[in-house]
């Protein structure tokens, strides 16, 4: 009688336990945004890692920010339930922040959503080529924002993908003085030693302003040594 | 009728029981009250105590970790923190918004008056001062943390009318919250004057001291913000001071620090002909003139365990830890040599080929004596036991040093003489230096002092002569007044082993340097660097860098018999495997962003910018 009475007790347990799941399930995010971080149909390519947009939500008494996080080649993705956010392009990112003019995007099932974004400078029609170990790029800066200020121009040499200001094997400054905004520029240097012999490089480019501390950066391109 | 009689005898006993109030109003034996506390100076200070000792800081008071953050440092520690070195400042980074601790003085302010009736005027307002003094500091902590700060001095109460948006108090500006420091102590510091013989409590040149620190950040965030190419600022004033206020700031700062110096109640601490011991010396002796505010710990009643984190490995006194902060070679190399020269060490020839030392100290021969009062390096003591540091051997090989590291601490080469030294340095090592270098200041000699039963007692520096003098050389600097800052500066060198007159062209570089040397460790870098402004330049996440990394240097014994380097000693720049992402500061940093709770709970609060 007692082993039965504990075992009714184990079952009724069970049961109270496997029932009030049921109370605070809730189904996971179903919804997916994704896009591109573009400037006139040109995606934007950032710092892995960096810059971040943000959703918020309207109708609840408490917010809070979901980031965004970018792809180093400018596409973004985020899992959310489906109904109406608001996005933010915050200041951070090598653009123009645009705080006061809020983006409303309906999310529905898989919802495609480029954001376009008003960068300080970009780089158009980067090239590599390489000659035995030197590397020559040509490139050439465009002033967006009038006010903009030049800050500093790399060329980054990397063994993966994802090469930006922080993660390289190999930083080449430009004096931003030799640099005229709207003119080509042609620059050629030594492969380093320790990256002579590897069989290909990725190689960017990156332009910062004075208004941000983000590069805007060039797709990752991929070069046979 | 005799029953009548009875229930009015019984009813009269309710009626008489029920007139004597006095009877039933007692006092609570487990609660003290208001009334108890106001009117009590024992009680009153124990209650100060508790908000002394909650003052707060961002990783200052002996914390290892926070310091392997943001000082030059990194974490040589247990392996499971070193996300320490390999993290990036996140947007809430040193978030601080404490109106908790705000509300507990504004309640202790208004009860003095309300409940103190037998304290006399003078202990009353030497109270309400001390108070005022800590809502300033804290008040200081969160405007260069957060920005311009909601300003609320008193306390904010709920009337149950169900809209409590009257209680929704809206940032002020930055620079309102330095004039609202400023006047603060202004107002307070003669009722402090009581304090004035005590290192722990608030006194006159405390509040002096607070105000220089203050008005001096308030200076250089008015200057150097504007200097940048696109400011850090808010539209309504929260975050960014006016340029046109720098003057008057560095001005205010400059007659606080100037008053502080010629009190003749504090002074530079130079008892120790050895300079290096002097400084290391000065933070340990309690008591010295040098330290204007301290936070005092005791054996018997409150320890921390700097001294078990940092203590050299084989001189601990404890079975497990030690060595976990240990100093980067880019702070051992900023601090000059003692002709004048710029403090690089000379490891290599021009020719890129080892210099030989004879004896392993060498290299660090003629170096400021602040170097050998912060940082333990090779070939020097502790507890004046030789610290027994090598790591490895670096044998000739055809044409080239090929280094050669011992499997365990303490093993014997071929030779039968020292392989690795007891104390490494080791790379990819836990509880044993990274970057060959160790902790010496703030960590204890005592007996005792590095194992976690006992631990240590020596005091925390809020406020000292050293920072003052350098508070009074960069406000001088900017007012224009070379001559008057190069004095402070020159002082500050003397003492550390430098000539007279030791600096005869002062720039801003080598004030800043200065401070980077003198108070390395104690919650000032950061800081520093963020009022410049170059934080975001110094810490720049490139692994290029040479301040965003943090490098080490590693010593070995050259083992070429017959040459004439045979058993001399060379010297190795490394990165430490550990030390995973070089630091990087962003923009966001400046200001840390406000937690989006407060933010829910005062929709008048406007967020900081980058966040």
């Amino acid at each position: 009688m007692k082993k039965y009475i504990s075992r009714l007790l184990y079952l009724m347990l069970t049961a109270f336990l496997a029932g009030s799941c049921e109370y605070d399930n809730y189904d996971e995010p179903n919804a997916v945004l994704e896009g591109t971080v573009s400037y006139r149909g040109q995606s934007v390519g950032v710092r892995t890692n960096g810059p971040e947009f943000e959703l918020w939500q309207d109708g609840y008494d408490l917010k809070k920010n979901i980031p965004v996080y970018i792809a180093h080649d400018g596409t973004y993705s985020v899992s959310l339930f489906e109904g109406q956010y608001k996005l933010v392009v915050k200041e951070g990112g090598p653009w123009v922040p645009m705080l006061s003019d809020t983006l409303i995007v309906d999310v529905k099932g898989k919802t495609t959503y480029d954001v376009e974004v008003t960068p300080y400078f970009t780089i158009e029609d980067p090239g590599f080529t390489v000659n035995s170990s030197t590397l020559t790029a040509s490139f050439t800066v465009d002033r967006i924002v009038g006010t903009a200020s030049m800050q500093s121009v790399n060329v980054y040499l990397g063994t993966g993908m994802l090469t930006d200001q922080n993660k390289n094997e190999y930083v080449r400054n430009i004096a931003t003085d030799d640099i005229v905004p709207g003119q080509q520029t042609t620059v050629s240097f030594e492969i380093p030693e320790n990256l002579a012999n590897e069989e290909y490089l990725f190689v960017r480019i990156g332009v910062r302003s004075g208004q941000s501390n983000e590069y805007y950066y060039t797709q990752s391109q991929k070069v046979e040594l | 009728m005799r029953h009548l009689l009875i229930y009015s005898i019984i009813i009269s006993f309710f009626l008489a029981g029920c007139n004597n109030e006095d009877w039933l109003e007692r006092d609570p034996k487990n609660i003290i009250t208001d009334e108890q506390l106001w009117n009590d100076p024992q009680l009153i200070q124990s209650l100060m105590a508790n908000y002394y000792d909650r003052l707060p800081s961002m990783h200052g008071v002996f914390n290892t970790g926070g310091m392997s953050e943001i000082d030059d440092a990194m974490w040589s520690g247990h392996f499971d923190e070193n996300w320490r070195n390999d993290f990036q400042f996140g947007d809430d980074y040193g978030r601080y918004w404490d109106y908790g601790f705000i509300r507990d003085i504004n309640l202790s302010l208004e009860n003095i008056d309300e409940y103190s009736v037998q304290l006399s005027d003078d202990q009353k307002n030497l109270y309400k001062a001390e108070l005022r003094f800590i809502r300033a500091f804290v008040y200081f902590e969160m405007v260069k943390r957060m920005g311009g700060v909601p300003l609320v001095t008193t306390q904010l109460i709920y009337d149950y009318s169900g809209d409590p948006a009257y209680l929704r108090v809206p940032r002020a500006k930055e620079y309102e919250i330095y004039d609202f420091i400023y006047s603060e102590l202004e107002t307070i510091k003669s009722d402090l004057e009581a304090n004035n013989g005590s290192q722990t409590r608030a006194n006159t040149y405390t509040a002096l001291a607070l105000e220089s620190r203050a008005m001096l950040y308030a200076g250089s965030l008015a200057k150097y913000n504007n200097l940048m190419s696109s400011p850090i600022m808010l539209p309504g004033g929260e975050v960014g001071i006016p340029a046109d206020k720098a003057d008057d700031y560095y001005q205010k700062s400059l007659v606080a620090s100037r008053t502080i110096l010629g009190s003749g109640s504090y002074a530079l601490y130079d008892e120790n002909p050895d300079k290096g011991a002097n400084f290391y010396e000065m933070l340990m002796n309690k008591g010295s003139r040098e330290v204007i505010f301290a936070k005092d710990f005791e054996l018997s009643l409150k320890v921390h365990r700097f001294s078990y984190d940092n203590i050299v490995r084989s001189i601990t006194e404890d079975n497990e830890g030690s060595s976990m902060l240990t100093p980067s070679l880019n702070l051992v190399e900023s601090f000059d040599y003692l002709d004048g020269n710029e403090g690089t060490l000379h490891d290599k020839n021009a020719d890129g080929s080892y210099i030989p030392y004879e004896n392993i100290t060498d290299i660090f021969e003629n170096k400021d004596g602040r170097l050998y009062g912060s940082v333990v390096y090779p070939g020097t003591t502790f507890k004046s036991v030789p610290v027994s540091m090598q790591a490895g051997v670096a044998v000739w090989e055809e044409g080239q040093y090929e280094f050669r590291v011992a499997p365990n601490l303490g093993g014997l080469y071929e030779d039968a003489a020292l392989w690795t030294g007891f104390d490494g340095p080791q790379d990819n090592a836990q509880f044993v230096t990274n970057t060959g270098f160790y902790m010496r200041k703030f960590v204890s000699e005592a007996s005792g002092a590095s194992t976690r039963g006992v631990s240590a007692q020596n005091w925390w520096p809020w406020f000292r002569m050293g920072e003052l003098y350098l508070n009074a050389a960069e406000a001088a600097f900017e007012r224009g007044l070379e001559g008057e800052a190069r004095g402070y500066v020159n002082a500050v060198r003397a003492r550390a082993g430098f000539p007279e007159n030791s600096i005869t062209t002062l720039t801003m570089d080598i004030i800043r340097n200065e401070r980077r040397v003198e108070l390395a460790f104690e919650d000032h870098r950061f800081f520093d660097l963020k009022r410049w402004r170059i934080a975001h330049e110094i810490w720049d996440g490139s692994d290029n860098s040479e301040e965003a990394v943090v490098k080490g240097l590693f010593p070995y014994r050259v083992v070429r018999p017959g040459h004439e380097d045979h058993n001399k000693y060379i010297f190795n720049r490394m990165r430490p495997t550990r030390f995973r992402r070089a630091r990087f500061f962003r923009f966001a940093n400046y200001y840390s962003s406000i937690d989006p709770n407060v933010l829910n709970n005062n929709p008048t609060l406007v967020r900081n910018p980058f966040h």
